[in-house]
């Protein structure tokens, strides 16, 4: 396994649990309000629904546009800018929470009164606003975090926050809603958001942090945040939009009565979310390769993503199909002939998941790669414009099942028409990744677990590469060869008895860098001023001497060495 | 790797060829018996690369015939080589011609 596959496949459990959790997190409160309260505590926590989409698309916006930002800083060497980044993001989650807290708090009575509800809903809806604002303040908190968590590598807490989020707000959403009826569940969401955030913090004292915060203010960062992450958060948004309007749609067409059906269909819909898992596992490493230049291993790491997308979206599509009733019996359909129908648009619906995953894999890479517009474009195309277009047109012509096969095809669809505007802008070949091919070309990629050999091969692989492929001059080529491997047998030295993997990347676009990468113990090689207690440490730090542009940072948990000769 | 030896004397001559890395490097190391010569020449000509784990090799060497009141003398270095000697300071020290 390589070095890039090794680390995404250790985000990817977690990434893909955290996303699974989120989703659960979503339907928590409406099943318990909905078991313990009736009908009525179902119909005011989904009034809530909106309020809930505009508080994780704010998360959404800060916590996901900082870690790129970030990640991609990192990238790049630069620490510092790295860290103004990071501590803008934090003024941000703070500051937005907070203002949409004061207009949560402000609009309450107006906002529940345009939902059209009296009575009991209406009270019921008020009472979980007030005791909900506090999440419009903690949830970007912990969203942020969470992913500046897995932006320097550490999937565990992330993982256990998520845990700690849906076991909290379990535990005490149900004996307090029992007790205190809205009021508690909502005090539940709360003390949830509380336990994840306080778990999320523990990253900072963990001995593998390198986030540090600095002196920093700019509102101009902010916006650079804001733009950046403005695709991803978007999915929330036109999540919300397509939910309202394929609302209206069914009953002006199809009557009341057919919501249900479309109550299971929009569980399969949901069931999207999920698919962010893939990309949050390898954001950390493709920003980091972006952030380089290196387009040889983003492209690898992309392949990888891709594949585990196609993947999980086959799994799910197949397990609809062969299940369908399980989606229905969760949304508590019993009437025989709205069974059926709801079997039907599941399986119809659920043939769009493996489109659903490439889309969200691709908004998300758009987004690591700063075309913000592309990112937004992919995702309203697939999750409203074409939906909203489509849907009404298939309608018309094949009834109900013409619907739902609409939702199916729109992904895909917009696959092409963003394949098609790529093609017709940058050039055919720049879809679906726009990577420099001439860059690909003058770069190589080794990986390896420690051991003498493997070093030693790898060394004379490149050595020999450069002398006779690249023409390099026998001094230069044999200089690359021994930093290889002088500074891998000292990381093997340092990490001895554990199973390390390398990876070294070798680029001659712009002269020779070459970037040493291990999963070893953290410690930087490239100290010249560090205590040489063996020949070759002394032989290392004659070399760092040797080679001045030279650069050390630990990224997303790993040694990352630079040397440029 | 290959190791060849000549004696003509009292001078050893050890002509190395091939990479001396932390692999091969044992290898030279078995090959570097001095018996009784008063003067080694290590001809380096066919190595294109060694790592440190060769430079304590020629330190090991010249240590050795220092302390028999020998000679050792390190003989057609490559540039590439003479690089890792030139970094570590090992120019100095040993006997290069």
């Amino acid at each position: 396994m390589t070095f890039a596959a090794n680390k995404f496949a250790r985000f990817l459990p977690t990434a893909t649990f955290a996303m699974a959790a989120e989703y659960l997190m979503g339907l928590s409160d409406s099943v318990i309000c909905g078991q313990i309260i009736g009908e009525e505590g179902l119909s005011v926590i989904n009034l809530m629904q909106p309020m809930f989409n505009v508080v994780s698309f704010v998360a959404l916006l800060v916590g996901t546009g900082t870690s790129v930002l970030y990640a991609m800083e990192m990238g790049r060497f630069d620490r510092r800018r790295a860290s103004e980044l990071l501590t803008q993001g934090l003024w941000s989650a703070l500051g937005f929470g907070l203002l949409l807290m004061g207009a949560l708090a402000l609009s309450r009575n107006a906002a529940t009164a345009a939902f059209g509800v009296s009575g009991a809903v209406l009270a019921g809806a008020r009472e979980y606003w007030v005791w909900f604002l506090p999440c419009a303040v903690l949830e970007p908190l912990s969203f942020y975090f969470s992913s500046m968590g897995y932006a320097d590598g550490d999937g565990r807490v992330c993982a256990g926050a998520y845990i700690a989020q849906l076991l909290g707000n379990c535990a005490l959403s149900i004996p307090l809603t029992m007790r205190y009826g809205y009021t508690g569940c909502a005090i539940g969401t709360t003390v949830g958001h509380l336990m994840a955030l306080c778990v999320l913090l523990m990253h900072l004292r963990r001995e593998e942090n390198s986030m540090a915060f600095v002196r920093h203010f700019s509102l101009a960062d902010t916006g650079r945040i804001c733009a950046c992450a403005l695709g991803d958060a978007s999915i929330r948004l036109c999540q919300a939009g397509l939910t309202l309007m394929l609302n209206l749609y069914i009953i002006s067409r199809f009557g009341e009565g057919r919501l249900p059906v479309l109550a299971a269909v929009l569980v399969i819909l949901g069931v999207s979310e999920a698919f962010d898992g893939v990309a949050t596992a390898a954001q950390p490493l493709a920003s980091v390769y972006i952030g380089e230049g290196n387009d040889r291993l983003t492209r690898r790491i992309m392949g990888l993503a891709a594949r585990v997308s196609a993947a999980e979206g086959l799994v799910l599509t197949l397990l609809a199909v062969a299940f369908p009733q399980l989606v229905v019996s969760m949304v508590g359909i019993t009437d025989p002939s709205l069974a059926e129908a709801a079997r039907t648009a599941v399986r119809i619906v659920s043939l769009g998941l493996v489109g659903t995953a490439f889309v969200m894999l691709l908004n998300s890479y758009y987004t690591f790669r700063v075309r913000e517009g592309l990112a937004v474009g992919v995702t309203a195309l697939a999750t409203f414009v074409l939906p909203v277009a489509l849907a009404p047109a298939a309608g018309w012509l094949f009834g109900e099942c013409g619907v739902w096969s609409a939702l199916a095809a729109s992904p895909y669809a917009a696959i092409g028409l963003v394949a098609v505007y790529v093609a017709f802008r940058c050039g055919r070949r720049a879809f679906p990744l726009f990577l420099d091919r001439a860059r690909i070309r003058a770069s190589r990629v080794y990986d390896l677990v420690l051991d003498t050999k493997a070093i030693c091969d790898a060394s004379a692989t490149v050595g020999r590469f450069l002398g006779t492929r690249r023409g390099m001059d026998d001094r230069k080529s044999g200089l690359v060869s021994l930093l290889i491997e002088e500074t891998l047998m000292l990381v093997k030295d340092r990490n001895a008895g554990r199973r390390t993997h390398a990876e070294i990347s070798v680029d001659w676009s712009n002269g020779i860098t070459v970037v040493i990468r291990d999963d070893g113990k953290l410690f930087d090689i490239t100290d010249a001023d560090s205590t040489a207690s063996s020949l070759r440490s002394y032989l290392v730090a004659n070399l760092m001497v040797a080679i001045p542009a030279r650069r050390n940072m630990t990224t997303t948990g790993f040694n990352r060495n630079m040397f440029k000769l | 790797m290959e190791i060849k030896t000549n004696t003509e004397g009292s001078t050893l001559t050890i002509s190395v060829s091939g990479r001396v890395d932390t692999v091969t490097a044992p290898e030279l190391e078995a090959g570097l018996k001095f018996g009784d010569a008063t003067k080694v020449v290590i001809d380096l000509a066919d190595v294109p690369y060694m790592s440190s784990a060769g430079l304590r090799l020629m330190l090991t060497a010249h240590k050795t015939m220092m302390a028999k009141g020998g000679t050792l003398q390190i003989a057609g270095v490559q540039p590439s080589v003479k690089e890792v000697f030139d970094i570590t300071g090992f120019s100095d020290i040993l006997n290069i011609i």
